[in-house]
């Protein structure tokens, strides 16, 4: 199937049908949306943070890690899902949409760069803020922040 | 009430808010500085209040914690104050008859007397409870006070937008 095909398919589930026959279904989705947002940027941002050597600094960064993971992937699960069913409401808007395609792109990105270059940094931690961590720090704060700033502007162009 | 109405009139008419209002970039640009805040502020406000809850970080010192971290939620408070003000200032009157609106700012100033009362009462004696991985009952009401008070500031602030469309 292509990937035009995936869209027009996602749009004619069920789903995509009450999202877009609903009067109150796209926002209450886009709500959930948010609130995973903030969960998600707060523990993106307070491990980043901490590679970068600000915010919880007396804290190992290991540790933070192990106990923010489970945060992180819940509030990113929720993410996906509630994204996925707001572009089951209008899904050849987003197919077209240079924003929403930039988003993906940079999604896909900065779960890669989480999962590999980041998950080592964060490994690998000895206790130092080395070159090494302000730089996977600072680079996973800004695809983030770029995948968040591409989210707001499908609603725009 | 007309007062409050005069007030909005008057930032409405204003040069600035006519110019953030008619501007097509101005608008989308501090909307999106307004969200980034939101997970600033609220992202750093959860961790302490899942810390309070004993559900993360319970073997690290809940004073510690808030120590590192309040700075942080200060700045995200100053970015969405600015930022929330200055969308307000283009649709003042819009805000004013908002319901959505209306409930957010009651939810703020609740939302705003949560932490001043636990940093008041509970908070004064943590020297006792630092340590403690699931903290006094008052703390952990806090925490919950806390946590579903912003979501409700989320989610009516999303809300203002989807009001304005129905009155219109």
């Amino acid at each position: 199937m292509s990937l035009l095909g995936l869209f027009r398919w996602l749009g004619g589930t069920p789903v995509g049908a009450l999202i877009r026959d609903s009067t109150w279904g796209f926002a209450i989705v886009e709500m959930i949306h948010l609130l995973a947002l903030a969960v998600l940027g707060g523990t993106i941002l307070i491990l980043d943070l901490r590679l970068i050597g600000l915010g919880l600094r007396r804290q190992p960064v290991r540790l933070l890690a192990r106990e923010l993971s489970p945060w992180f992937t819940g509030s990113l699960l929720v993410m996906v899902v509630s994204g996925t069913v707001l572009t089951s409401g209008e899904t050849l808007k987003c197919f077209y949409n240079q924003a929403f395609r930039w988003k993906m792109l940079l999604l896909a990105a900065a779960i890669a760069f989480y999962y590999t270059l980041h998950w080592k940094v964060v490994r690998s931690d000895g206790g130092e803020v080395g070159i090494a961590s302000r730089l996977a720090g600072v680079i996973s704060l800004m695809l983030w922040l770029s995948v968040g700033v591409a989210g707001r502007a499908i609603g725009l162009i | 009430m007309t007062f409050l109405f005069d007030i909005c009139q008057f930032l409405n008419d204003s040069a600035i808010g006519t110019a953030i209002r008619e501007s097509d970039l101005m608008f989308p640009i501090i909307e999106s500085v307004h969200v980034l805040g939101i997970t600033l502020l609220v992202g750093t406000v959860a961790i302490l209040d899942l810390r309070l809850l004993g559900l993360i970080l319970r073997r690290e010192p809940v004073s510690q914690i808030a120590g590192q971290i309040l700075p942080w939620t200060w700045a995200g408070f100053a970015i969405m104050f600015a930022s929330g003000f200055l969308l307000f200032w283009a649709e003042a009157v819009k805000c004013y008859g908002n319901p959505a609106f209306r409930l957010k700012v009651l939810l703020l100033v609740l939302v705003g007397l949560n932490p001043s009362i636990f940093h008041s009462t509970i908070y004064r004696r943590v020297s006792e409870w630092d340590t403690a991985s699931v903290t006094p009952a008052r703390a952990r009401l806090a925490a919950v006070l806390s946590l579903s008070l912003w979501s409700g500031v989320i989610v009516t602030g999303r809300a203002i937008a989807y009001f304005k469309s129905a009155l219109r």
